[in-house]
Order: structure tokens, then C-alpha cells, then sequence
């Protein structure tokens, strides 16, 4: 078994909810790129010349908030999703 | 709206404990998980430290394998060390030594088992004290009045008033930013942890693992140090580093250490199966900021409290809630809600407890594993160089004479790179360690006992270049 060919959806368990929780303003990304190397689940893109978030997001992200954390020019918005969705940790 | 004596935010250790202790107090407490229950949210499987058998031996009598099946006693950890080419080149054994002063401590390092089941169980204490939970909420904002909290509103907008809100809310707490305490961590006091748990049959941990089964430490170069932590049924590897140290994707180091042949070697003999993925931000400084604000104080993770050395932070958060819930009670019965009174909160953690005490040698500890266990850097000269000195005499390559000189040689070509960081992360550490002692140490009255003790220096070295014969 490779644990790179995992398939990380697989193996985590999220309960989909419908308010958007992260965001990004782009007029104050500097690019610097941090939140694309960060993220485990690879939600972050660069689509010409500006970051994005997967649209599907919500049933990947494991809520550990580091590309808010990391965000120097503060251009990532992140909260906590609704209560009762998101992810859910069955061993934690 | 609702009014309370106290609010709590976070159903983690820290949240329910603040909760069980105010309720016990008579406080009119509630506290808020925004998970559906406690411990499934933003949590890693965990080890308690026996120090929680000490201080709340009631209470820790009643956590039971029945509540908490996940429950495993790590007796032992294997330190592995890893060369560059990925092989294990020494294992280094770690269990309580001689040196440790007290039951439990002395038949177990730390009690692993999983947040899932941890969390709900201590959660049950405090509403069993009568503080009430509400799960499935979002806490969003603090109700402010003249710049001091008098509340909290959830997402749907209910208001929860009370003169003393606790921010149990963990490392992305919003109680520290609205209040003021802290917007975002400075880049190296906080660290992401990236975890892959995995499920292994109990018999096969049981049979392979054995006493060994607290962790087994992956030290390798070019990664930070990893963990493979034991639990009833399973196990989680993860690793972790402050936020400026990534240099790729924190899941490419982890990748790296599951298909070290080792561990794949791992896996196998426990018949594992990959069951989650996690990550969770972890504070790890040098020193905690600032933890009161008029009507606030923060506790556990959301204060910073993790140990600066190894992150230990369940003990730390649940022995500042109830220093944080004291004070509250002093604060209820005198009126007085203001940061001046509630510094008092900083002043017992700092002055007399164990989490001050540890942030004594906090920049030093901090330091240390900064330096080493996560500089994939360092760990490129550490660990041949540590490999080399430990293990290397037993070896039947060339006569023990020869073996002892090539040794010496190889550590030595190492010690360029490796002396001027253990001096200067070793130096300072033993010297806030021992300040209060170090006139003890060195009181001139003990020196001739020791000397006296010692054989003659000159009597124990052998002949210089006489060949050994046969004795006649």
C-alpha cells in the first residue's frame, strides 16, 4: 500500500453545510503563495494570476484554518462553519 | 437573552473542566461545542500525562476503558532513527527512569486514547454538576459594553449574558481575537499538525507493540520529527512545524515517513488500515502572551499553554480552567469583572502553578526542539552522528580496538556542524534549569568527596605503544 495514492476524501467525513465559511479578497492577496503550499487538501489554486478556492471546498476542508493563519496581508477570511457541519473527526 | 454567572466557549478539557468546577462552585455555567458533541472537532487523538492522576485522583479514577475503550498505557516509546537513504541506522528505548517520583508516573509516560471519546467524557462530568451544554452551536461574537465582554451571541444571533466569559476555544479562538488578546499567532508560535490515523486490530498492538506502545518516534533528516502514537484500536502518525517552515506541502513530509520501508514494515505486522485524515494548528511558544481582558480570561490552547517542549496540552489546559474559574468565583462574589481584578488569573498560573513553572525555561525549551526534533536541517548531522556514538562498538567488522578509533574519527567529522548548536541550545537550558541550585552545585564543600571518589586519573591510563602479550 502507497499512501500516496490515497484518495483523502476517502478518509475523512464531512457533514456538507450551506453558508460559505472561508473567502478571499484578492485586492489585498500579495501572492505570496503560502496558502497553496499549506493546505493539505490542495483547495487553493492560482487561476491566472489569482488565488482561488475550490468550489468544493466544504466537503474537503478539515477546518485547521492555517491558510487564514498564514496569510500575512490578511486576505483570507476563514470562520468556523455552522454548527453540527463540517468536518467531523469519528477518532479525533 | 439569556444571563449566566459564567460563559464558557469550547466543550474541549479545557471548556469542560472550566465547567465542571464552576458548577460544582454553584456558578450558573454554560458551555459551548460546535461540533455535535464534544471531541469531533479540531481534535488528535492525545496523551494524558500522569501529573492528571495526581492532581484529580477522584476524578481520573472514574475515566474507565468502558468509557473510553480507546484507552492504551504507553509504558514505552521507541525512538527510531533514520538515515538518508530511509533505513532505521539505531532505536533508542524511553520509559520512566529511576529518577521519577510518583504513581502513575512511574508505569506510564502518557495514557493515549482518543479526543472522540475523551472529550464527551469529561464534557459528562461537568453537566453531570449541573453545567449546561449546547453543542451543534457556533459561538460567533462577544456583546461588549464600554470595552468589557458581558456576553457572547451565537450564530443565530441568541445573546448568553455574563460578567466572565472563558475563551476555551482553542488555537483559532475567537474569545482572543474579539477581545482584543491576539488577532493572529506570530508565524513560530504556532505550529500545523497534519495526522493520518489508521485502524490496527487491539491483539496485534497488543502482541507487537506491547509496553512499547506509547509512540514510536520517526527522527529522520530533511523532515521534522514524526509520531506513531497507539490507542486501543489504532494508531495516528502526524508531524508538525511552525507555519514560515513548510517548504512543501506538510502532507509530503508525512507521505515520507509512511513509506519509509520501516514503516510500511509497521503497518503490515498490525494489519493496518487508513481510516482518517487531520489537522489540527497547535500554539507552541517560548512564553504565553497576555491571557485577561476586562470580563475575559483565556485558558488551554486558546492561552498558548501547551508545553514549550513537547505540546503536551490537556494538562496545562484543564489546570488553567480551574485557576481561571477560582478567580472567576472571587471576581462574582466581590462585583469587580475588570482586567485588574482578573490579572490576578495571570498571576496564579504564572506564580503558582505547573504551567508557569514550565514557562520558566520556556524560550530555552522552545528553542531546543526548534533547533533540533524539527530542523529537518540539524537532523542530517544528528543522527549519523548519534547512531555512530551509541551504537556503533557493537559491531564485529574489525577487531573492537579499530572500531572504538574509526568511531571516534566519524563523530568527530560531525562535530563542526553539531557543537556550535548544542552549545548554544544546551548551554542556556541547563543554566535556567539549575539557576536555583547552581551555588548548591558548585559548593566547593562537596568537591573533595567527589574528587576523593574518583580513581587516579594517571594509574588508569595503560602503557603507551607496549604490545600486550600473554601474561608469563
Amino acid at each position: 500500500m502507497n499512501i500516496n495514492d490515497f484518495d483523502l476524501k476517502s478518509i475523512s467525513t464531512h457533514i456538507e453545510g450551506t453558508e460559505d465559511f472561508i473567502s478571499i479578497d484578492n485586492d489585498k492577496c500579495n501572492l505570496c503563495n503560502r496558502c497553496l503550499v499549506i493546505c493539505i487538501m490542495n483547495l487553493w489554486k492560482k487561476r491566472e494570476g489569482k488565488i482561488v478556492l475550490a468550489e468544493d471546498y466544504k466537503q474537503k476542508c478539515v477546518e485547521c484554518a492555517a491558510c487564514y493563519q498564514v496569510c500575512e496581508p490578511g486576505a483570507i477570511n476563514f470562520q468556523y462553519p455552522a454548527g453540527g457541519t463540517g468536518v467531523v473527526f469519528e477518532q479525533g | 437573552m439569556k444571563e449566566y454567572d459564567i460563559v464558557i466557549v469550547g466543550g474541549g478539557p479545557g471548556g469542560s473542566m472550566a465547567a465542571k468546577v464552576a458548577a460544582e462552585k454553584g456558578l450558573k455555567t454554560i458551555f459551548f461545542e460546535r461540533g455535535r458533541k464534544p471531541g469531533e472537532k479540531n481534535s488528535s487523538g492525545c496523551g494524558l500525562g500522569p501529573r492528571m492522576w495526581r492532581s484529580w485522583p477522584n476524578m481520573m479514577k472514574t475515566l474507565t476503558e468502558d468509557k473510553c475503550p480507546s484507552l492504551r498505557a504507553g509504558r514505552f516509546a521507541r525512538n527510531y532513527l533514520v538515515d538518508k537513504k530511509g533505513e532505521v541506522s539505531a532505536m533508542i528505548l524511553a520509559r520512566p527512569t529511576e529518577s521519577v517520583a510518583y504513581e502513575p508516573a512511574k508505569s506510564f509516560i502518557t495514557m493515549n486514547c482518543y479526543r472522540s471519546e475523551f472529550d464527551p467524557w469529561i464534557a459528562d462530568l461537568a453537566t453531570n454538576a449541573g453545567a449546561e451544554l449546547k453543542c451543534s452551536l457556533l459561538i460567533k461574537g462577544l456583546i461588549k459594553e464600554n470595552g468589557t465582554v458581558k456576553g457572547v451571541i451565537d450564530e443565530k444571533g441568541e445573546k448568553y449574558m455574563a460578567p466572565i466569559v472563558i475563551g476555551a476555544d482553542g488555537a483559532v479562538s475567537m474569545v482572543a481575537k474579539q477581545s482584543g488578546l491576539r488577532d493572529k499567532w506570530y508565524h513560530d508560535h504556532i505550529t500545523l499538525v497534519p495526522q493520518y490515523d489508521f485502524y490496527a486490530p487491539r491483539e496485534k498492538i497488543d502482541l507487537i507493540m506491547h509496553e512499547e506502545a506509547l509512540a514510536i518516534w520517526w527522527m529522520a533528516g530533511g523532515i521534522p520529527s514524526a509520531y506513531q502514537v497507539f490507542f486501543g484500536d489504532g494508531f495516528h502518525v502526524g508531524l508538525g512545524n511552525w507555519m514560515h517552515s513548510w517548504e512543501r506541502n506538510p502532507l509530503y513530509y508525512l507521505n515520507y515517513v509512511v513509506n519509509l520501508k520501516h514503516f510500511q514494515r509497521t503497518i503490515k505486522m498490525l494489519d493496518a488500515k487508513p481510516r482518517e485524515v487531520q489537522a489540527h494548528l497547535l500554539p507552541w511558544m517560548p512564553y504565553p502572551e497576555k491571557t485577561y481582558a476586562n470580563g475575559v480570561m483565556l485558558i488551554g490552547d486558546a492561552a498558548g499553554f501547551p508545553c514549550p517542549l513537547e505540546a503536551e496540552g490537556i494538562f496545562p489546559a484543564m489546570e488553567s480552567a480551574e485557576i481561571a474559574v477560582e478567580v472567576a468565583a472571587e471576581a462574582i462574589a466581590e462585583g469587580d469583572y475588570s482586567e485588574n481584578k482578573l490579572k490576578e488569573y495571570e498571576r496564579r498560573w504564572q506564580e503558582e502553578s505547573s504551567i508557569g513553572t514550565e514557562f520558566e525555561a520556556g524560550p530555552e525549551l522552545w528553542s531546543v526542539w526548534k533547533a533540533l526534533p524539527f530542523n529537518a536541517k540539524n537532523m542530517d548531522w544528528f543522527i549519523p552522528m548519534v547512531s555512530e556514538a551509541l551504537t556503533g562498538i557493537f559491531d564485529w567488522s574489525e577487531p573492537h580496538k579499530v572500531r572504538i578509533r574509526q568511531i571516534i574519527a566519524h563523530v568527530k567529522k560531525y562535530l563542526p556542524q553539531a557543537m556550535p548548536t548544542l552549545m548554544s541550545e544546551l548551554v542556556p537550558l541547563f543554566t535556567k534549569a539549575l539557576e536555583d541550585d547552581m551555588g548548591k552545585l558548585m559548593d566547593p564543600a562537596i568537591m573533595p568527596t567527589l574528587i576523593n571518589s574518583l580513581p587516579k586519573l594517571m594509574s588508569l591510563m595503560p602503557d603507551k605503544k607496549k604490545k600486550r602479550r600473554r601474561r608469563k
